[in-house]
């Protein structure tokens, strides 16, 4: 199967610079403070909200070409789900790849909501379940004092729980943090498509996990020959049970790598971060994590990050989740001018037939 | 102060008529089971899956001049949430009346999910707050907390989701939810609190709602049961400080004549099945006190659709035909019109009506029916001038 290309919609805010505050597409301007000063009219009032840019990125992705939209769950931003159902309608093929940690509520619940996105979206609802923040203290503020080495577990309940209910009748089940009893859907709802289920993590718990149930394990950006040692981790553990390999990655690129690095110093100037001494790796680790949640972002021309792209595929990985800011005209960017390069190195048969 | 009026969103299918049984828009229809199939006409693969249909119901619903629509969700139905999300950009006043139980989901994403929807609609999520049932059927939910302890947690649900929701920093410790330094983040904290609508009928229901609930919702009962229901839960609350406004939702079959309208519940009746109505006879499932109270109203004996006539236009049959609750009004628009300002009188504030199938019906209810409802005015309609 041909690679897949996913691209992040901006769950939490969304402008031109590396300083978010400055400006958020979408959002209602304070009528205190209007963003057009006295000098012009602003028609929009409230006609517009950030529902509508997220619904252009996802458009855009859409129409550039991506196979998928991944929706982050960011707790200060808008709630994945409620995202991936709105912009399911006006997409035909995108894949909705929606994020969230296990602590949301009722495994049943969310495999029944999951039964509609799928009966309405011809099966192309999908889960990246996370184990939410690393922090116990906002794990609080989100409501969830569930200790951090039970956190695995829930999840490996969480998806028993909704496989079994999405595939099996009556299903029945008593665990530490889930019970159902003769469980499962009949008639039109028991369709039996699980979303496919995304995982990551590197501990030996967590490849474990992605081994019992992951359709797709996720991995962060890093060097290739991190993900390669990666890769080969999970082998060894699974046994032979394949998963295919996402990884998670911003880009910035452009026509020459001379602008690449222009932009991307001014956006670090913009977020009042340091510039690298040296600027000659392809792989800038932490440059836009606080924009995307992506670990690391692949800085230069558009030749050079599809190679860099492609040699990722070269190492196993068969999917990608990329992001850059601003959401919308990267979309169109990286979706005209990088993703036709990665999928011609890495499907040589398709160039030749072009 | 006018009274507002909802549809109905039919989550689980949708037959042609009161007299028919099987649905034949959506994949509900007998022998569809353990199957993908999913197209709307009969289930052939026409390229429309059942979403498309319920968008022309909420498009209707709008436009003929309802506030929008409760949204049903039962173990073999559509899910709400879902629903809404996906209706939100295609609908312009529709009001997404979301019917969920509290311990389904934890009440921090639930205020996430009800901001994000307000942000996605302007404003147009509101609840249908869930806590009867029981039984099997609750652990079919994956939910093993007893009936009264039930209503506890969607009190606690409840305080945790209001506590958070202007930004916080909230902190609570309840037996069922705990929240540490919570609240939404800014935007979604400037959103307006969803209205909430609540039901059950239960001493601990009731408690309950009179914390948090602006509507309080019941199925049509005899009109003095009503009248004395309300009357106790606006009591309750006035004594807690709060003002509690109540809503009914009704299913009604209106015609251009009395006698029209009889004719097609008459068609229904004749075509329900014997073991359906062998099977309503010993019905006694789950600790839902209203759906007990409900039982009580069942005739002696069953002959023909006239033994459940239980006053002027209340027929009291009409769980037979479609499943859920029993009472609804049969009637000429003006009959229909002239009920439902009798249980304004009797203290209702809102309504959420519904009628088979739900798209024509929508027009039809809101062209012929609302625009008769005189409601708290007294006065009679200025549409009776022309």
């Amino acid at each position: 199967m041909a690679n897949q290309f996913y691209w992040q919609l901006p769950t939490s805010g969304d402008a031109r610079y590396g300083n978010a505050t400055r400006q958020r597409r979408g959002e209602a301007s304070d009528p205190n403070y209007p963003v057009f000063g006295n000098g012009v009219t602003d028609p929009r009032r409230n006609a517009f909200s950030y529902f509508d840019y997220i619904h252009q990125v996802t458009k855009a992705a859409d129409l550039s070409g991506f196979n998928g939209i991944f929706i982050p769950d960011n707790p200060d931003g808008e709630e994945p789900w409620i995202v991936a159902g709105y912009v399911a309608r006006s997409t035909q093929r995108l894949k909705l790849l929606t994020q969230f940690d296990a602590s949301r509520g009722s495994a049943v619940y969310a495999a029944k909501n999951a039964v509609s996105f799928q009966r309405y979206t011809g099966g192309r609802f999908a889960w990246h379940i996370t184990e939410g923040s690393q922090d116990e203290r906002i794990r609080k503020q989100l409501g969830d004092f569930v200790p951090k080495q039970d956190i695995l577990a829930r999840i490996d309940e969480f998806i028993t729980v909704a496989k079994g209910v999405l595939t099996t009748f009556p299903f029945n089940f008593v665990g530490r943090f889930f019970e159902v009893q003769d469980g499962g859907f009949q008639g039109p709802l028991s369709d039996r498509q699980v979303p496919s289920i995304y995982l990551g993590g590197n501990s030996t718990a967590q490849l474990e996990l992605s081994a019992k149930h992951a359709d797709v394990h996720v991995l962060d950006a890093v060097e290739h020959d991190a993900i390669a040692q990666q890769i080969a981790a999970y082998r060894q553990i699974a046994q032979g049970r394949a998963v295919d390999f996402a990884l998670r990655i911003d880009v910035l690129a452009r026509e020459t790598r001379e602008e690449a690095l222009e932009d991307a110093k001014r956006f670090l100037n913009q977020t009042e971060a340091a510039i690298p001494a040296d600027d000659s790796p392809l792989l800038w680790p932490g440059f836009s994590e606080q924009h995307t949640g992506a670990k690391a972002s692949l800085i230069g021309s558009y030749d050079e990050v599809a190679a860099a792209l492609a040699a990722y595929a070269h190492l196993g990985v068969t999917q990608f989740v990329l992001a850059a800011v601003p959401h919308f005209e990267e979309a169109y960017r990286v979706g005209t001018h990088v993703l036709p390069l990665v999928r011609q190195l890495t499907n040589p048969a398709q160039k030749q037939a072009a | 102060m006018s009274i507002d009026v909802f549809w109905r969103i039919p989550t689980h299918g949708e037959p042609g008529s009161h007299r028919a049984r099987d649905p034949f828009r959506g994949d509900w229809f007998p022998g569809n089971d353990n199957k993908t199939l999913s197209g709307l006409g009969g289930g052939g693969d026409d390229g429309f899956t059942y979403i498309d249909y319920l968008a022309e119901i909420a498009r209707a619903a709008e436009i003929s001049g309802f506030q929008g629509g409760l949204i049903p969700s039962f173990p073999n139905t559509d899910e709400p949430w879902v629903i809404s999300a996906f209706l939100a950009r295609e609908t312009k006043n529709f009001r997404f009346m979301i019917p969920f139980q509290p311990g389904f989901l934890n009440p921090v994403v639930a205020a996430r999910m009800t901001a994000s929807l307000q942000r996605a609609t302007g404003g147009r999520a509101l609840y249908n707050i869930i806590t009867g049932g029981g039984g099997p059927s609750q652990l079919w939910w994956g939910d093993p907390v007893k009936h009264d302890d039930r209503y506890g947690r969607t009190t606690e649900f409840l305080d945790v989701l209001k506590g958070i929701w202007a930004g916080g920093p909230f902190s609570y410790n309840g037996q069922f939810y705990q929240v540490e330094d919570a609240g939404l983040p800014d935007p979604l904290s400037k959103e307006e609190y969803p209205e909430i609508y609540f039901s059950g009928s239960s001493d601990a229901a009731l408690a309950s709602a009179s914390k948090h609930a602006d509507y309080y919702l019941s199925w049509l009962e005899p009109f003095d049961l009503i009248k004395d229901k309300f009357a106790r839960v606006k009591e309750r609350t006035d004594h807690l400080g709060r003002k509690i406004k109540c809503s009914i939702r009704v299913d009604i079959v209106a015609r251009p004549t009395e006698e029209e309208a009889w004719r097609e519940v008459s068609r229904g009746f004749e075509n329900i099945p014997k073991e359906i109505l062998d099977r309503y006879k010993a019905q006694n499932a789950g600790d839902s006190v209203g759906a007990s109270r409900q039982r009580g109203l069942r005739p002696q004996t069953i002959n023909s659709y006239k033994d459940f006539i239980l006053s002027p236009n209340i027929w009291t049959g009409f769980s037979l035909l479609r499943g859920g609750q029993t009472l609804g009004i049969v009637g000429s628009y003006e009959n229909v019109a002239a009920r439902l300002d009798e249980l304004v009188q009797l203290g209702t504030d809102a309504f959420i009506l519904a009628s088979t199938p739900h798209l024509e019906e929508a027009y039809r209810v809101g062209e012929e029916v609302l625009p008769l409802v005189r409601g708290k005015s007294g006065a009679s309609n200025l549409r009776a001038v022309a």
